[in-house]
């Protein structure tokens, strides 16, 4: 059960992911979103590790066994974020209602021109940012990902919105460029985002508590932080049903300290803190979760430890 | 002993401070050796700790769109050669 969650497939060919997107945009939202259930369906019996991985997240959650129903839930709730995405992509928030908080404090931190961080997880949709930064095109918005790692939905969904594949920080590149161009988009007052629940292969982590048990945790996105010395805001994107969604900024911290001397510590009480967000925002929309795989990953933890070299975290 | 130039030496210097790398002896740094990955074991966020001393001390901007980041940060003496280059251009 300890494949990683880099070594799992994307869900579909680029040719059923290219019928996908001409029919949603063809047909649209209604008509789709009825597909959705036989989709999922077809997902819950076809995928028997991501099935497994979602029963495990919620019964950790509910604290008592998860049934099928709930799981089959959770993955079309997954469906449809995933369908969603090609209208915030293709038509940007029209459509949907955005129910936007913690605002000021976002704006507050950018007034302040030192640059942003936003860390958001895999739990509803980053999408959602994505359109609403259409708003303020004066404040440049980048996005930590990696495109080697869904590449014919990546391809597919920036042929849709051109520009947003531009913003985009390609990950896979690895290396010096990719840390260059987050400090580059700071310092010219920009938002930078990242997803910093998944740890990549290679990529040190830390476990700290999640949902009751210590899982792992890349500490990448916080030494950047610490490096850059900006403000670190919070982003959640969760997805409420119906044509809602839920977007929530949280100032993180003003500036993210990781002193040489203490590093340990200190990261791991960043890292709990980040933790105990997700959880927050879990027990808030359970089926937001969207890490298919054995997140905890027991049967390497008691490997864990080697030190790896540190790598750049992906949105 | 390896051989450094004295800018060279003056930017290896930088980044042992910069990286507060403990127990490593700036003179010792093969001008010729990997720094990311090989013995010193750097990674990009050293490599951005790097860039931004540099570009304090030496007023200078070491860019992510560079064609040759990859060649600039190979080694101490292609990244100490690239500044002296970008300083006096």
């Amino acid at each position: 059960m300890s494949a990683h969650w880099q070594q799992q497939r994307e869900g579909g060919s680029r040719a059923s992911i290219n019928f996908m997107v001409n029919t949603a945009l063809r047909c649209g939202r209604a008509f789709m979103l009825c597909c959705m259930y036989p989709i999922a369906l077809y997902y819950f019996l076809r995928r028997a590790a991501e099935r497994r991985a979602s029963r495990d997240y919620l019964t950790r959650l509910f604290g008592r066994p998860a049934s099928a129903w709930q799981v089959l839930r959770h993955i079309h709730c997954f469906s449809v974020t995933m369908l969603d995405r090609i209208y915030l992509l293709a038509h940007g928030e029209q459509g949907f209602e955005i129910e936007v908080s913690g605002l000021e404090q976002l704006q507050q931190c950018i007034a302040q021109g030192r640059g942003v961080l936003l860390v958001g997880s895999h739990q509803g949709s980053f999408e959602v940012l994505r359109a609403l930064s259409a708003r303020c095109p004066e404040v440049p918005l980048r996005v930590l990902l990696d495109k080697q790692k869904t590449p014919a939905i990546t391809e597919l969904l920036e042929a849709l919105a051109p520009e947003v594949g531009e913003a985009v920080i390609d990950v896979s590149q690895g290396g010096t460029a990719v840390t260059l161009a987050v400090a580059e988009t700071c310092k010219a007052g920009g938002m930078v985002a990242l997803l910093a629940d998944r740890g990549r292969a290679h990529e040190s982590l830390r476990r700290v508590p999640f949902l009751g048990e210590a899982a792992p945790f890349p500490i990448g996105p916080w030494l950047l932080a610490s490096t850059l010395q900006v403000p670190v805001v919070l982003c959640f994107g969760m997805y409420r049903g119906g044509r809602r969604y839920a977007l929530s900024f949280e100032l993180f911290a003003e500036r993210v300290e990781i002193a040489r001397d203490s590093r340990h510590e200190m990261l791991d009480q960043v890292l709990h803190r980040y933790a105990q967000r997700l959880e927050h925002y879990a027990r808030l929309e359970p089926y937001n979760w969207f890490n298919f795989y054995d997140f905890w990953q027991q049967d390497e933890a008691a490997t864990m430890a080697p030190p790896h070299p540190r790598t750049v975290p992906e949105a | 002993m390896p051989t450094q130039t004295a800018a060279e030496h003056e930017l290896a210097t930088l980044i042992v401070e910069a990286l507060n790398l403990e127990g490593i002896d700036p003179a010792q740094i093969d001008p010729q050796a990997a720094l990311f990955g090989g013995e010193l074991g750097l990674d990009s966020i050293d490599a951005l700790e790097i860039a931004l001393a540099v570009s304090k001390r030496y007023g200078m901007q070491l860019r992510s769109d560079h064609p040759d980041n990859q060649r600039i940060f190979s080694s101490l003496h292609a990244l100490s050669a690239h500044i002296e280059q970008e300083r006096t251009a």
